[in-house]
């Protein structure tokens, strides 16, 4: 039943993520540049990135389709349809059957194949380098992001996010079973390399024949990039949030909650997205890039590992309180 | 202790125990291979000491401790020992399969080991420690998959130590052990023999230069 | 009574202690041989009282009934011809500087070592003691195998460590299930006891008695030198020095398939009969075929004798298959027949080996009879036991198994049997002509054999025909082994 609250809930997902996206970049960032001993531009600074990105005119280039123009829309669409949905701030979204596992990861992946289509319809060299890339990371990525959630799944009963989120919350002790664990291994390996940070690629690399991520947006200028970068940081944010929420879901708010849990369930989320985003980027300064025919052998781990994870689920005691 | 703490414990060592077999095939180094052997033996040690800790069984518990000191910590370290040696290469040579292959047979093994395991699962469902037995069924069959991919010596005797860790972990999960001296004379049995492949190593090396498995060729038909 | 159970274990530890203290001299290589015969001596003892009393213990460890009586026969028998000849064929080693004293001293004191787990696999009371034995003894041999530092011996000798150790960790893991079962069954801490075994056979779950007896039946094969594990028996056995190669090839395998004998007792009550035919058929066959065809066209002397004992473990496996009486009397029968004539051959091969300068080739020997009597005799009878003909034990042994096997309706696996073992037959017989025939060369001189191996070969050699001639009180022995082991008649 679609209740005001739960709307405002989902509203304030979307707005939250969208506001917070570039600001977790640039919280990444500026932990990394004083790590590494530099002043860094500000926690800030992709905001005024994106501002003067829309200051500037959009190119096109010749011989691109409508594949290219739908490109950045769908992936930002994409990006804020799995904040609506997902258990983010409230376990109680309006959108709450499509936060099923395979729906969720469906369109993580429409996302990823929609640049991926783009950067091939550009018919530059790097274009298609980029895509092949990303599309042999994903290729290995998703079936272990559906068999780590779905390991996490089976002391829960259910495939939707929300439930496994709720089940977590009244059963602590499921994290520290055999199963959760491999999960969140596994988990871990996938989020860095679908969202394309170290040791899978460099984000602030400049050097075009190691970029994955960046070589398929090498051809986006004005507003479209602004939209790509955006919506990149966005899919970050809610890969994050999803991780502490499915491993450490306390703070988050119920499925009809009041104004005061709301906020509670805000500030417990940002803060839990913060202190990840922090150890993400701190971890980076001390990993050196993967060799690209290196990559698959820990991808291939990690679904090694998603595998361990629901077998050990299915086949261990499940533990109950 | 209660019988949920005793059951996450005891999954805990089973899945640890999956965990180092998997990373013994992911990991190539040799020394890397000896202290998650030492890992292994650690988690293997946890479950007779659970189960003697669960059941105030002083016997168990003893020979718990036994398992820990001789897979924990005797048998790694006779293999490390062995792989320091003069000459003795760190890294493995060429596998027979790469990473990622090997990999994916370890999943395929997990789960045929699991297949396998029905029949005893379904004659003692009660039991916690018993539903966790396939785990020790995967290692062995694991170790045996390492046991044949590997070219170096040094690794394939420790793809037998860990295929006896398999084994003993079977044997703890499914009975709480063996007869005690049953369990004495298997412990005495893989000490020997792990000592056995140790000098075998070294007269390989000093006899053909180094320790890669393909130089025996000469015995055939 | 029950100290006849315990003189197997402590005679040849005693050498062994003996051995490891004083080093390899004149009187602990004949302590050696002591305490082989003591074997013998009791195994004997042991047949004349078996028959009054079928189950004889000592305490809860050891117990002999009539099977464990004529495995102790034939460990004995092979164990005293070995050792005898191992005297002499040490000295000439040490003489030549083919080996030192060290080695000498590690040599007498891991054969004793061996000849003790031997006895203890047979006499134990308790599977899984049985297991820790058979174990000692790869654990004991893996030196013996590697006596002479050759390339080749290392090579050997891993390869026997590394695949050997695997089968038998299988080995203790179908042990483990079948505790599990058992205890499932009702069986107390004992569970694992023969008696205690065979009384709640009935009780034991299938699923998991068929899992623990396929296991079982692939890792005690392991060390029985079956199919698929067999590759290690060739290189190992050639490798050894003579009467090493003799004790392994003569008693230690069928050591090893006793022990299946004694699962397959419990097994069949627990599964019914047809799991462990079936099984043991289809092993028996490939591992016949197998040795069959590697027996053509071989070139080394050793190598052959070997692949002979593969063959002859295959037709023992498929004896056992078919399970009655007759076949089980049978098998033993040719069990102790093989195993004396598998001694005589290897101390040949070993002599042969020492003449020729340490090569076993099959070109390099030739003439054997015109150049050493006793060695061609020798030999020739040993050989003639291996085909199978009258007047020899084998004779009887393979028609009896040959009619056990129709009596359990296994008669279609004769055909093809059969056919194996006359190519085994053909492959023999040229080999050994090619060796023992024709006139020597000048650069072939004879053969001087040292008084030890000549004694241990005459006495190989009357054994074997007076065995064949007439088995005598051993008969009944077989016979009530048979009925022990449960089976139909």
């Amino acid at each position: 039943m679609t209740s005001a609250i739960a709307v405002t809930a989902a509203g304030l997902q979307v707005l939250g993520v969208a506001a917070a996206a570039p600001l977790v970049v640039g919280g990444m960032r500026q932990v990394r540049a004083r790590c590494e001993g530099r002043a860094g531009g500000g926690v800030a600074h992709p905001w005024r990135d994106l501002r003067k990105q829309l200051r500037k005119q959009s190119l096109r280039p010749a011989g691109t389709t409508a594949v290219f123009r739908l490109a950045a829309p769908l992936l930002a669409g994409s990006a804020l349809l799995i904040a609506a949905a997902a258990p983010l701030i409230s376990t109680g979204s309006p959108l709450d059957s499509t936060a099923d596992l395979f729906a969720i990861v469906g369109i993580l992946f429409l996302g990823t194949v929609a640049l991926a289509l783009a950067g091939l319809d550009t018919g530059t060299a790097f274009g298609g380098m980029g895509a092949s890339r990303e599309l042999t990371v994903t290729a290995l990525v998703e079936p272990t992001i559906l068999l780590a959630i779905f390991a996490l799944s089976i002391p829960a009963g259910s495939a939707n996010l929300a439930t496994i989120v709720t089940a977590t919350t009244h059963h602590p002790s499921h994290v520290v079973t055999p199963g959760a664990l491999l999960a969140l291994v596994a988990l871990v390996i996938v989020i860095l390399a679908e969202t394309g940070r170290l040791p899978v690629d460099n984000p602030s690399t400049h050097l075009e024949l190691t970029m994955m991520h960046e070589a398929m947006i090498l051809e986006y200028a004005g507003a479209r990039l602004a939209l790509v970068e955006w919506a990149s940081g966005m899919r970050l944010t809610v890969l994050l949030a999803l991780l502490a929420n499915l491993f450490l879901p306390w703070g988050i708010a119920g499925p009809h909650p009041g104004v005061a849990a709301l906020v509670l369930g805000a500030g417990a989320l940002a803060g839990k997205v913060a202190i990840l985003a922090g150890i993400v980027a701190a971890a980076e300064v001390f990993v050196a890039k993967l060799r690209l025919f290196r990559v698959p052998e820990l991808l291939a781990g990690s679904f090694l590992l998603a595998v361990l994870a629901v077998t050990a689920a299915s086949f261990l005691t499940p533990v109950s309180g | 202790m209660s019988t949920a703490t005793y059951t996450e414990l005891l999954d805990l060592a089973a899945g640890g125990l999956l965990l180092t077999a998997v990373l013994i095939v992911w990991r190539r180094e040799l020394a890397a291979m000896a202290r998650l052997l030492t890992v292994q033996g650690l988690a293997l040690a946890t479950i007779p000491l659970l189960e003697g800790a669960r059941t105030h069984d002083p016997a168990l518990v003893g020979v718990g401790g036994a398992v820990l000191l001789l897979r924990g910590v005797v048998l790694p370290a006779l293999l490390t020992r062995a792989s320091r040696a003069d000459g003795e290469p760190r890294r493995e040579s060429t596998p027979l399969l790469n990473t990622s292959a090997s990999l994916l047979a370890a999943a395929a093994l997990t789960m045929i080991a699991f297949a396998l395991s029905r029949p005893l699962l379904a004659l003692d469902r009660g039991s916690p420690a018993t539903q966790a037995a396939p785990t020790g069924l995967a290692v062995v069959l694991i170790a045996v998959f390492v046991m044949v991919t590997r070219r170096r010596a040094l690794s394939q005797a420790m793809g037998f130590l860990m295929l006896d860790n398999g084994i003993a972990a079977v044997a703890f999960l499914i009975t709480a052990g063996v007869p005690v001296i049953v369990e004495l004379g298997a412990s005495l049995d893989i000490l020997f023999a792990v000592i056995i492949l140790g000098v075998l190593t070294g007269r390989l090396r000093r006899t053909f230069g180094e320790t890669d498995l393909d130089l025996l060729r000469e015995l055939h038909e | 009574m029950s100290l006849l159970l315990l003189l197997p274990l402590l005679a040849p530890l005693a050498a062994a202690t003996l051995t490891a203290l004083v080093g390899w001299r004149r009187f602990t290589a004949w302590a050696g041989v002591a305490a082989a015969a003591t074997i013998l001596g009791c195994g004997i003892t042991l047949a004349t009282r078996i028959t009054s009393t079928p189950r004889i213990r000592f305490g809860t460890l050891l117990r002999a009934d009539a099977l464990t009586v004529t495995m102790l026969i034939v460990i004995g028998s092979v164990a005293t011809l070995s050792c005898w000849a191992g005297v002499g064929y040490l000295d000439a080693d040490l003489v030549a500087g083919r080996t030192t004293a060290h080695r000498a001293r590690l040599y007498g004191v891991l054969v004793a070592a061996f000849l003790t787990a031997m006895s203890l696999a047979v006499l134990a009371n308790d599977l899984g003691v049985a297991w820790v034995a058979i174990e000692a003894t790869t654990i004991a041999t893996a030196f013996l195998v590697g006596h002479r530092n050759t390339r080749a011996a290392l090579e050997a000798t891993w390869k026997y460590v590394i695949i050997c150790s695997v089968g038998i960790a299988f080995a203790f893991l179908g042990t483990v299930l079948l505790y599990f079962a058992a205890r499932h069954a009702g069986a107390g801490g004992s569970a694992l006891a023969l008696d205690t075994l065979r009384a709640h056979a009935t009780h034991l779950d299938a699923g998991v008695t068929r899992l623990a007896s396929g296991l079982l039946l692939v890792g005690y094969g392991t060390k029985a030198g079956l199919v698929p594990f067999h590759t290690w028996l060739a290189d190992a056995h050639s490798q050894a020095p003579a009467p090493v190669s003799a004790l392994m090839s003569g008693v230690l395998l069928s050591v090893a398939f006793s022990a299946l004998l004694r699962i397959k007792s419990i097994a069949d009550i627990a599964l019914g009969p047809g799991f462990l035919r079936t099984g043991l058929l289809i092993v028996g066959l490939a591992t016949v075929l197998i040795a069959a065809s590697l027996l053509v066209g071989q070139r080394d002397l050793k190598r052959l004798l070997a692949y002979s004992s593969m063959e002859n473990m295959g037709l023992i496996a498929i004896a056992a298959a078919a399970g009655t009486r007759l076949a089980i009397a049978a098998l033993l029968l040719h069990v102790l027949a093989h195993g004396i004539a598998k001694t005589v051959l290897f101390l040949s091969a070993g002599q042969l080996q020492h003449a020729h300068g340490g090569s076993t080739r099959i070109s390099d020997i030739a003439a054997v009879l015109a150049r050493s009597r006793l060695l061609g005799i020798a030999m020739s009878s040993g050989i003639l036991v291996l085909l199978a003909l009258p007047p020899f034990a084998t004779f009887a042994s393979e028609l009896s198994i040959a009619r056990g096997l129709a009596d359990a309706h296994l008669g279609w696996a004769l055909a093809p049997l059969l056919l194996l073992l006359a190519v085994a037959f053909a492959a023999l017989v040229a080999t050994t002509a090619r060796i023992l025939l024709g006139r020597p060369a000048t650069d072939q001189p004879a053969i001087a054999v040292p008084r030890t191996a000549a004694i241990a070969l005459v006495l190989g050699v009357t054994a074997s025909v007076t065995l064949g001639l007439t088995a005598g009180p051993l008969t009944h022995l077989f016979r009530l082994a048979a009925t022990a082991l449960g089976a139909a008649s």
